[in-house]
Order: C-alpha cells, then structure tokens, then sequence
C-alpha cells in the first residue's frame, strides 16, 4: 500500500519536474485571472448605444420626471398620447421618487436627459446645481410656439405671472429657462369644523391672530405648528410680499445690501419671533424628516389650529385619523395691518432641458405640447394642476375651493425665489433663512442673532451673483 | 523556467486580479477625492476651476463644519467610552458559566445588531416621541415628569439622544468580539488564581483584561469607523441634522455642501479632512495603547 502511493507520488514529482503540471495549472490560471479581469471591467463599461444605431428610423426623447403625490400614470398616459401625434418619436420615461440619485450618475457621466421635470428648493438641489453652472437651455422661444395639435400659442394660454419670476428666469435677464408646471397654492392650513364649533373667524391680521391664539390657549389648543422648518419658504415669502412689496421681495431675493436689516425686514422677523410663544411646544422635536406628518397630525387632531403647507398635504394625510366633523381650510397669511395686503404663495414645479441634452428640439416641442388640453387633461386626472387658463373651473370640491383662494379673499399671489448665485462655500440662504427657525422657536437664538447671520450670508452671496 | 521564477509568476497571476480591482475601486477614487477638493466645481459642467487650498482656507471660517466637527468627536468619544464599559461588562458576566439562560441574553443583546439604521431611526422616533414616547411615558409612570424631555426637539440634549441609539445598536456586536477572546483564556489561569485568594474583579482586572488587550485594541478602531458611518445614516434618516444643525455630522455636511449647496470641490475638502483626521486619529490611538502581547 505504502510502496503503491510513493509510486504515485514519485510519478507526480516528475511530471512537475518536466514542467508538464506547471504549464497546465499556469495556463488555468492566466485564463482565470483573465476572466476575473474581463469580468469586472465589463461589468463596470457602458452598455453599447443601443438606440444609436436606430436613430434614423426613430427619435428617443428621453424624459426624466420626479415622482410625487400625482403618481407615475399620468407620465405614462402622457408619453403615449405624444408618441401617437409624432409617429417617429419614442418617449422614454424615467419616473422615480428618488429621482436625484437615479440619474446623477449618468449625468456626472455626461449622459444626460432630454426633458426634465424637478422642481428647485429640493433637498438635493440639482435644478440649482445646474441653473448655477449655467447647465440650462433657455427657452423663451417655446412659450412663442404654436401648442402641438392646437392653434393658441403656448403663452396665450399660460396664466399672467408665471414667466416672470426669478423661479423661471433665475438670471434675472428677461429670458425664460425653467417652464411652469404644475402649481399648488400654499397658506395656512385648518381645520375650518373647529372653527365653526367654536364660533371663531378665521384671523386677517396679525394682531387678530394673536387674539385668537390667547383665546385657543385657554382650551389647551396652540395657535401654530409647521411641519419642518422648510415650509418656512413659503411662509417668510409671503410675509416679505405683505411686509414690502414686490420690489422688495426682489430685492432680498437678489440679496441687495442691507435689506434684511430695513424695517420691513424686522417687521417679519419678529413675528415670527413672537410666533413661537404661540407654537405647539412638541413642534420643534417633530420638524424632522422621519416625523413631520406628527405636526400635521396635530391640525388633524385640533391640537392644533394653523399649519403652512400646500394642497398636497390633502393627499398625504388621506389615511391619517381625525377629529370629527374634521374639514380642510385654506386661508391667506395674515396682513401686518388692519386692510393690509395678503398673500398666499404659489409654488410650482418646473421643467426644463438640460444645455447638454442631445435632442433640444424635440424637447423643446415636448414641452410645448405640455400645455395642450390632451395632456392637461392626463394631468388633471391625477391631480396635477397646471397653470393654464380656465383650469381651475375643471376642478371638483375641496381643490376648487383651494385653487380659488384668490378670488374669494381678495388675496394676491405671491411668487419667486432666490436669484442664482456661482456657488459659496458654506453659504447657504435656505440654511440660515429657514433652518434657523428651529433655533427661533426653541428661543435659542433672538431676532437680531438671526437678522445678523441672514445678512452675514446674504452679502456673502451678493459677491457671488453673476 | 526555474522554481523560483515559477513561484513568483504564481504570486503574481494570483494577486494581480485584486489589485487590479483594489486600485480601480478604492486607490483611484481616493486620489480623486484630494484632486476634487482643490477645484471649485457644482458636479456637472465641464468648468472646474482649480483654487487650491481655497476650500480648506472656507473650512477654517464655517462655524457649521466646526460645529459639525464637534458633534462627530463628541459621539466618537461618548459612544467608543460608554460601549466598550458595557460590551466588556456585560461579555464578563455572559462567559460565566454559572449564568443561567446565556444564550438567551447573548442573542437579545445582539439582535440591535442585526436591524437596519433606518429601522433603529425608527424604534426610536417612537421612543424619544414627546407626547406618546416610550421614554416621557414610563417617566410619567414614576412620576418624574420633571425628567419628561424634547428628547429630539431639546437642542442641549439632542446629541445625546443620538449618542444613546448608536450605544444600543453597537453593545451586542462588540460584546461578542470580547466574548471570543475571553473564552479562549484558559479556565486553569482562574482556577489557579482563585486558589490564591484573587477575588473575582482582580481575575478581571490582571488575567482577562491583559489576554484580551489586544482585541481591545483592535476594536477601539472599529469605534472611530463605525461611529463616523453609522452617525450620517442615523442623523439623515431620524434628525436629518436638526434641530438647525444641532445633529449634524461631519458625513451629513458634506453631502449637504457637495449636493445641496452645489459646492461639490467644497464637499470633497471636507472628504479630505474627514480621512485624514480617522486616519490619524487611529494611527494615535493605536500607538497609545500598544503593549507587548501576552502569549498564553
């Protein structure tokens, strides 16, 4: 036995000798680190172009649109009524709620879409991103255009106002580079049965509100909560349009020297300062992404009264339990004095080609076609309200009585954003104006610390405007 | 071909294809990450302008990345210190064989362990809740409602808050890690030191802790690691920095400057900052603690 296995291995040893194992495991392995190394790197490439090679027989638009409370099937109804107008052209959708990080990548790669639907003031700030490397096409000539299939101009139908902002031309230049899409009146959100069990009127005034606040305190009920501090947006832009104006609105938004240290400034600071003796004292634990919807339960439960926020809120607390003879109210922000100007601010979502997209035209004509009744209706099916003329007389019920906010109060609309700077280091507008909200209410911070790290940032980004 | 020649032609096929994917995946994108952070740059044009140190010279001036800073070393600090007491505590008491229902502790303390952060962010928005929270509750139980806190909304005490859910989730798994060191500690150290007359803590203090020394070694970098990752996702998914920064990390603001503030070079700087500063932070305490190792 022993003597048949040192044969064995003797047998072996010689064959290593002969340097026959050797060139056949060296061979196996070559091949196998080869094919390890062919493997990753293929992995890691770039699919081929697939729709390249195709091209001449059919255009791809490639339409990339943020998934909110409207849903994706309005995309997809959307997408095949425009394919069924241009024979030849074929939409390609990408529709995601985290829709930043599905086509960063590719972006950062240079691939990037033709049409885009992502609203600015987001978290990740992409729309920012790219209106501040000038990575935007303008397209002040599409609201010239002939709607597709119809015979009105795109800005024959659009409503007065939306092109005129800095959330459109955020250049301030006179030309447009962000469309107008869906839009959604915002304000103070209640609960307009609790108002009417108690007999109380909904305030037009500060001074009104705060009298309403020390009447709801006796009954245990706060006067105000927020969600997080970034609906302050809304919220200070609307006081800022009460405050001073449009001029002045625009002034701070283009961050002009000295203006959040004029009295109108102040005047909005500190109510918001003396806000926060009235806010929920749970708010400011709640203000977070994983628990915000316990604010807005607040309203639901009449904990409770006002809440900022805009028509989505409806959808989003749609399963949430509420008080009985529970009913959702809209109102206006406050005016400073007695018969003073009110405002409920507009926000919309925008869309928008990207300077590096590879079918501006076509995108261009997609974008257009956005604003036929065929598409609006697909929109408005789902919910999504676009600025157009005579839209607001299609809606049903609660949304109609929101969308009319300024007709029956007597209100006016109040819009923009900032103006667009190159981008600073460590200065962010949002941070200070907003963020710092918390720190008011928790009364950490006084009005005059705030006013003076808003300023601090506001001038920091006047050097950086272009 | 001689024998030696072979040998090193094995070594090399055989090592060449994880270098390969090394050097792709992590040499490369470090060095881009120093490249990046001297360029101003939003992340998608094709203008990078190169600045230098400029980014690092902002560094010095943001009192947001400085405090962002000091949270980071605070949790680092609290959470290595207060876990690695209660890990080892508790991985002495669970070797003890006369403890009853081992097993059973052993996989309660280590079930934290194997919950996804978004879930822990989620078990414990429901404990620090204000109103309905577990915590104000069971205060409210003993009457001590003068302890009831924001626990969240508190801006002096919310850093504690996140402080104690990364403790929790982190005791089981470094308790196992004492564990396995301890058990291999020959039983006839204790029999002979009791023999002595050596009470039960000087065992602890002069035989286990020695023989485990250098697993606590080696653990004290897993804190500085672990707790820099684990603090950005528990900070985005229950605070989200909050209240005004008071939660923030440095991880959170970074992304916050290199996505959100469209000052990708700037994010890239702080990315610079952060790895040097784990690096030697680790290199330090690694000397510090080193001893000659005890063979048994």
């Amino acid at each position: 036995m022993v003597k048949a296995l040192q044969k064995k291995y003797d047998k072996h040893v010689d064959s290593i000798k002969k340097g026959e194992f050797v060139l056949n495991f060296k061979k196996l392995l070559i091949s196998l680190s080869m094919g390890a190394m062919v493997f990753t790197l293929g992995a890691c490439s770039e699919k081929e172009d697939v729709n390249g090679a195709s091209e001449s027989e059919e255009k791809v638009l490639k339409v990339a649109a943020l998934e909110s409370a409207y849903g994706k099937d309005m995309w997809h109804q959307v997408a095949e009524s425009y394919e069924a107008m241009n024979e030849g052209v074929k939409v390609e959708l990408t529709i995601e709620k985290n829709l930043e990080e599905v086509i960063r990548p590719n972006m950062q790669a240079g691939e990037f879409p033709d049409v885009l639907l992502l609203a600015t003031n987001r978290p990740e700030a992409m729309t920012e991103t790219l209106i501040k490397e000038n990575g935007l096409e303008q397209i002040s000539d599409v609201f010239e255009r002939t709607v597709p299939g119809e015979k009105q101009s795109v800005s024959d139908k659009l409503l007065g106002g939306f092109t005129e902002t800095l959330a459109t031309n955020p250049y301030a230049d006179g030309e447009t580079y962000l469309a107008p899409m869906f839009y959604s009146p915002t304000g103070l959100f209640y609960n307009k049965g609790l108002f009417e069990e108690k007999g109380w009127e909904v305030p037009a005034t500060w001074e009104e509100m705060w009298e309403l606040g020390d009447k709801a305190a006796k009954e245990g009920i706060s006067l105000f909560t927020y969600p997080t501090t970034g609906y302050f947006d809304t919220l200070v832009g609307s006081m800022m349009y009460a405050s001073g104006g449009a001029d002045f609105f625009n002034s701070a938004m283009k961050y002009e020297d000295g203006v959040w240290e004029t009295k109108e400034a102040k005047k909005v600071l500190q109510t918001i300062e003396k806000l926060s003796e009235y806010t929920h004292p749970n708010t400011v634990a709640n203000a977070n992404p994983k628990d915000y919807t316990k604010n807005q339960q607040m309203i639901l439960d009449n904990n409770a009264l006002f809440m900022p926020n805009g028509t989505w809120v409806v959808d989003e607390m749609k399963e949430a339990p509420r008080a009985d003879n529970f009913e959702w109210g809209i109102t206006a922000i406050p005016a400073f004095e007695e018969n003073g100007d009110r405002y409920a601010f507009t926000f919309f979502e925008q869309m928008w080609i990207p300077a590096k997209a590879k079918n501006k035209e076509a995108a261009k004509d997609f974008i257009a076609y956005m604003y036929s009744d065929q598409a609006a209706q697909h929109f408005l099916e789902s919910g999504a309200v676009q600025p157009i003329t005579g839209m607001t007389d299609k809606l049903e019920d609660e949304k109609k009585t929101f969308y009319s906010i300024y007709e029956d109060d007597a209100v006016l609309p109040a819009m923009g954003t900032f103006a667009s700077t190159k981008p600073v280091p460590g200065a962010n507008m949002g941070d200070v104006l907003y963020g710092k909200v918390d720190s008011v209410m928790s009364g950490k911070l006084t009005y005059k610390e705030w006013q003076a790290s808003i300023e601090e940032v506001s001038d920091k980004l006047r050097a950086a405007m272009k | 071909m001689s024998k030696t020649s072979a040998r090193n032609f094995f070594i090399v096929v055989c090592i060449t294809p994880a270098i390969l994917l090394f050097t792709i995946f992590m040499v490369i994108p470090t060095i881009d990450v120093f490249r990046m952070s001297l360029y101003q740059w939003g992340g998608f044009s094709n203008e990078k302008q190169f600045v230098g140190f400029e980014n690092f010279k902002f560094l010095w001036n943001d009192m947001k990345f400085i405090q962002a800073f000091q949270n980071s070393i605070f949790l680092i600090v609290i959470v290595a210190i207060v876990t690695l007491l209660f890990a080892i505590f508790f991985a002495a008491v669970l070797t003890n064989k006369t403890i009853n229902g081992r097993g059973f502790f052993r996989i309660i303390f280590y079930i934290p362990n194997i919950l996804s952060i978004v879930v822990i962010a989620g078990v414990f928005s429901a404990i620090y809740d204000p109103s309905s929270g577990l915590l104000n509750s069971i205060l409210g139980v003993f009457n001590l409602e003068m302890w009831q806190q924001k626990w969240l909304g508190n801006q002096q005490i919310v850093i504690y808050s996140v402080a104690f859910a990364l403790v929790w989730q982190a005791i089981g798994y470094y308790m196992v890690m004492y564990m396995s060191s301890m058990a291999s500690v020959p039983a006839s150290f204790y029999e002979a030191a009791s023999l002595e007359g050596a009470s039960s803590f000087k065992q602890f203090t002069d035989i286990t802790l020695p023989l485990i020394w250098n697993n606590i070694r080696t653990t004290l970098t897993f804190y500085i690691i672990s707790t820099i990752n684990l603090s950005f996702l528990l900070v985005k998914a229950m605070t989200g920095g909050g209240p005004d920064g008071s939660t923030e990390v440095f991880l959170s603001y970074m992304y916050e400057q290199a996505y959100g503030n469209s000052t990708y070079g700037y994010g890239m700087a702080i990315g610079v900052v952060v790895f040097l500063f784990s690096f030697i932070l680790s290199a330090i305490i690694s000397h510090i603690t080193k001893r000659d190792v005890l063979e048994y």
